[in-house]
């Protein structure tokens, strides 16, 4: 169902992803990973009679727009931000437990739009940040389990701590990358031709794909996948 | 479905019992409904909705249950949500024409269907 969302992702992800798929979307910063999770959703929901839930933590919903629109990525009206902002505001002087909210605001939308097929959530890095570490393996595996239930395709956006240039993958977040079903890295690397960022299927559980590094690019029509990169 | 303290039976008063329970899941499956209704009278927040329904109700509606649906009403053209003056903290949401008009309809079609099935219960189907 995503294949064909955006152009020249077909050279990278030959079949379709699975439903209840759990994909984490890793990457240094500035490396498109909310743009192209967004373009990826906005796309689909776009030709389908189908509703995306994007989740953000780092930004408010005018934030994000704001930052998608720049990068010619126009959100649907079956395609719902929801931020923490106003709950945050509104409660900080109380402990939220993050993990159980978004779940039940992913139940809350489901109530509401039938249909809702496709989950992201921006970022998995300030949900830590902001929640009680206590446990943390097992609420994040009974996470992976829910999402998995809902039967939608999720995407967790993860900012790796890999330097902007091609380098180590950081021993960070090594449970998430065990328990996912796919992760698709992006990164910059630098080359002759001056830096350029690349998107690469690290892992995608059931479904055939490209191992290579593929250049990714904004253009005038949103983003592109281009051929391989070395 | 009034929201007059005087026509607001006590729910308080099914604590002790397991009627509590069944308040608690009709609340909590209907809480749009109870939302609407609070913003009947007054703007309120997120937090001052759940606050008055918790004192009233007795029925904590936690907030990844609340937000969406005041999101979604808002997206609907059902709530206004504008910032306090002096308070860029706190969202207060009131209801449009159009969402009192639905917020009426909802609580009265609301409280018939409590009527009915209290009927239905009592007459043995």
């Amino acid at each position: 169902m995503l294949k064909n969302t955006i152009n020249g992702l077909d050279k990278i992800l030959f079949v379709e992803i699975p439903k209840g798929s759990v994909i984490l979307v890793t990457g240094a910063e500035g490396t498109l990973k909310s743009g192209l999770v967004f373009s990826m959703m906005a796309n689909h929901v776009a030709d389908n009679n189908e509703h995306g839930l994007y989740v953000t933590l780092e930004q408010n919903k005018e934030s994000h727009l704001r930052n998608m629109n720049s990068l010619g990525i126009k959100k649907e009206s079956n395609l719902h931000i929801f931020d923490y902002q106003d709950m945050r505001l509104e409660w900080m002087n109380s402990e939220l437990d993050l993990i159980t909210m978004t779940e039940e605001v992913i139940d809350s939308y489901k109530d509401k739009y039938d249909n809702l097929t496709l989950f992201a959530l921006d970022s998995l890095n300030a949900l830590y940040s902001i929640s009680e570490y206590g446990n943390m393996r097992n609420r994040i595996y009974n996470f992976f389990t829910h999402l998995r239930d809902e039967g939608f395709i999720s995407f967790l956006i993860m900012e790796s701590a890999q330097s902007r240039i091609a380098g180590q993958i950081s021993q960070f977040y090594q449970t998430e990358r065990f328990l996912a079903d796919g992760t698709i890295e992006l990164g910059m690397i630098e080359g002759k031709g001056g830096v350029k960022r690349y998107i690469q299927i690290l892992k995608m559980r059931a479904t055939k794909h490209a191992m290579e590094k593929h250049q990714i690019t904004i253009g005038d029509n949103g983003i592109n996948i281009l051929g391989p990169i070395y | 479905m009034k929201t007059s303290d005087e026509n607001v039976p006590d729910l308080c008063e099914f604590q002790e019992d397991n009627c509590k329970k069944f308040v608690d899941k009709i609340i909590k499956a209907n809480r749009g409904v109870f939302m609407m209704n609070s913003l009947l009278e007054k703007q309120m927040s997120g937090y001052d909705i759940i606050k008055e329904i918790f004192s009233r109700c007795d029925v904590f509606l936690s907030q990844g249950t609340v937000y969406p649906i005041l999101y979604a009403l808002e997206e609907e053209g059902l709530l206004h949500a504008e910032y306090s003056k002096g308070d860029m903290r706190s969202k207060k949401y009131s209801l449009t024409p159009r969402g009192r008009a639905a917020a009426e309809k909802d609580i009265e079609d609301f409280a018939k269907s409590l009527e009915q099935i209290s009927f239905l219960l009592k007459r043995g189907y």
